[in-house]
């Protein structure tokens, strides 16, 4: 491989520019790249050209997993296909989310390690149900290990504790007042 | 023009040599990335969409930055010369797709520069906190502290599943990445980095040397970051990127250690040669003064170098790069002017007696 920019090194520095959303990818020498790049740490570039992830794991139309059940989902707010998005690597607008959501376990399984929900912070304005949702959540999980384990008297401290959980969730107060 | 301050090649609060285990963790950054619900991403809104969403942001930011105690300047990428965006790039307070962006764009900066918001970068918003040293909990908790401030005036997209909404289906969730940049000339030396790197990586973090995936770092400079941000905590991943970093500084110490204990005299010499490059010489390439500035830093840490300041070090590494330089000179240099003027630079800011951590003018 021969650096683009002299001709004349051999490359030992791939690279990848976006520009007007394209992805350019640059093969260059030491040299070539020192003097264009400078020291510019590459601090918020995607970690691996995600389209080209993207489009290695669903070849075409040749999907490794089931397409969307409608053939052409379509994002009712941004217009984006699954298809689009899958050559893009990008989502257009939040509702793309939902449109493409039983496709999207798989994705964010491969990206994430396996992981495929949220744990972590909660915008206060989404917060208190929120929060009492995914406490219940893990009250429950916890509540299925008590009774595995047979700690009944556990298991019916956490199904009171979700019970309470509930009521607050619809909006009566857990004391009853 | 709101953006001179930027430009001027003066010290950014993160280039200062504070914060703990400074000698190999140089800086920390943490990145948030957000998007507002009611407006499509960039990916697929319209030039009058993101004017709004800029609109939206940036009043939030400069109507309520005081709460925080924050006074933000307002730049539209839009109205800076080319050369104004490179400098901003090399100093990481815009990245270079903002640079490169095709529709409005804008950023807002903190007076002492340890926060960039970018507004309608590849996301509406990324809330970037820099600080020197290893200091990832800080660095999270000022960026925390602002994301707080703007949800409580914003309407974010945010989804009960899947946290965070983002364009990249590899930032939701936490739309968290976090960072450390790391001074790895032992490990690099000893060739031992080709085996932590693979190690890191299969552990769910990224290590990029300056050039990114897979190229030698220039200067022995590596960042390293998570890559998850679903399924984990904000929490727990700083923890498991801060228990890393940790790991890795211990190995570069013990590295140091043996290359010191093997061959002292090789090592001062390989010190002092790039000490008398980077002081004396007339024309310097980039990757010249990346090697001998990492020489030279190493020297500081083992004692071998006395009396000099590892912060100008910090900023020579910023200002040494072709825009600063070229805003320096007031005129375009072709490379070997860049050489020249990079070599004139270090002899003047390193021959100085003395020296003022807190950077000034160069001329
Ligand atoms: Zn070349
Ligand atoms: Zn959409």
């Amino acid at each position: 491989m021969i650096c683009t920019q002299c001709g004349e090194r051999s490359a030992s520095v791939i690279v990848k520019k976006q520009q007007l959303g394209q992805v350019m990818e640059l093969q260059l020498c030491h040299i070539c790249a020192a003097e264009n790049h400078s020291i510019n740490i590459a601090f918020e570039q995607d970690p691996l050209a995600i389209h080209q992830l993207l489009s290695n794991w669903f070849p075409n139309s040749q999907a490794t997993i089931s397409r969307p059940k409608k053939e052409v989902a379509i994002c009712p707010s941004c217009g984006f296909t699954f298809s689009h998005f899958l050559k893009l690597g990008k989502f257009g607008c939040a509702s793309c989310y939902d449109t493409f959501s039983s496709q999207l376990n798989e994705i964010f399984k491969r990206f994430h390690n396996g992981n495929t929900e949220h744990t972590g912070k909660i915008p206060a304005s989404y917060g208190s149900t929120l929060k009492i949702k995914k406490e219940i959540e893990k009250l429950r999980k916890q509540m299925q290990v008590s009774i595995q384990e047979e700690e009944f008297e556990e298991a019916a401290r956490l199904r009171d504790e979700v019970k309470r959980l509930n009521v607050t969730l619809e909006g009566g107060s857990p004391d009853g007042s | 023009m709101a953006v001179e301050r930027f430009l001027q090649p003066r010290a950014s609060s993160w280039m200062a040599n504070d914060g703990s285990n400074v000698d190999i963790a140089m800086s920390t950054r943490i990145r948030l990335a957000r998007n507002l619900n009611d407006f499509k991403f960039p990916y697929a809104f319209t030039e009058d969409e993101a004017l709004k969403v800029d609109k939206e942001i940036s009043s939030v930011l400069l109507d309520k930055g005081s709460e925080l105690d924050y006074t933000f300047s307002h730049i539209n990428i839009d109205e800076l010369a080319q050369l104004q965006k490179e400098v901003l790039v090399e100093k990481h307070l815009i990245s270079p797709y903002l640079m490169n962006s095709y529709h409005p764009g804008s950023v807002l900066l903190s007076e002492n520069e340890e926060l960039s918001i970018m507004v309608n970068e590849e996301d509406h918003l990324r809330i970037q906190s820099l600080q020197s040293g290893f200091q990832l909990q800080k660095a999270y908790q000022i960026a925390s502290e602002l994301d707080t401030l703007l949800e409580k005036n914003l309407s974010y997209a945010f989804h009960e599943k899947y946290g965070y909404l983002t364009s990249c289906p590899t930032n939701v969730g936490t739309g968290m990445r976090a960072s450390v940049m790391l001074h790895l000339p032992a490990l690099t030396m000893s060739h031992q980095i080709q085996r932590i790197i693979p190690a890191i990586s299969r552990l769910g973090m990224v290590v990029r040397g300056i050039y990114g995936e897979g190229s030698e770092a220039l200067g022995n400079v590596y960042q390293i970051s998570n890559q998850l941000t679903l399924g984990k905590s904000e929490y727990e991943i700083l923890q498991d990127l801060e228990n890393m970093t940790e790991q890795i500084i211990q190995q570069e110490r013990k590295a140091r250690e043996a290359i010191l204990l093997n061959s002292p005299l090789m090592l001062e010499d390989r010190v002092y040669r790039s000490l008398g490059v980077l002081t004396h010489s007339r024309l310097l390439t980039t990757e010249e003064a990346a090697t001998c500035l990492s020489d030279v830093r190493l020297g500081i840490d083992l004692k071998m170098i006395q009396n000099m300041n590892m912060s100008i070090l910090n900023e020579l590494m910023i200002f040494m790069q072709p825009a600063f330089l070229q805003q320096y000179a007031d005129k375009p240099l072709q490379p070997k002017e860049r050489d020249f003027a990079r070599a004139k630079l270090f002899r003047e800011r390193l021959n100085k007696i003395d020296m003022n951590s807190e950077g000034e003018d160069l001329a």
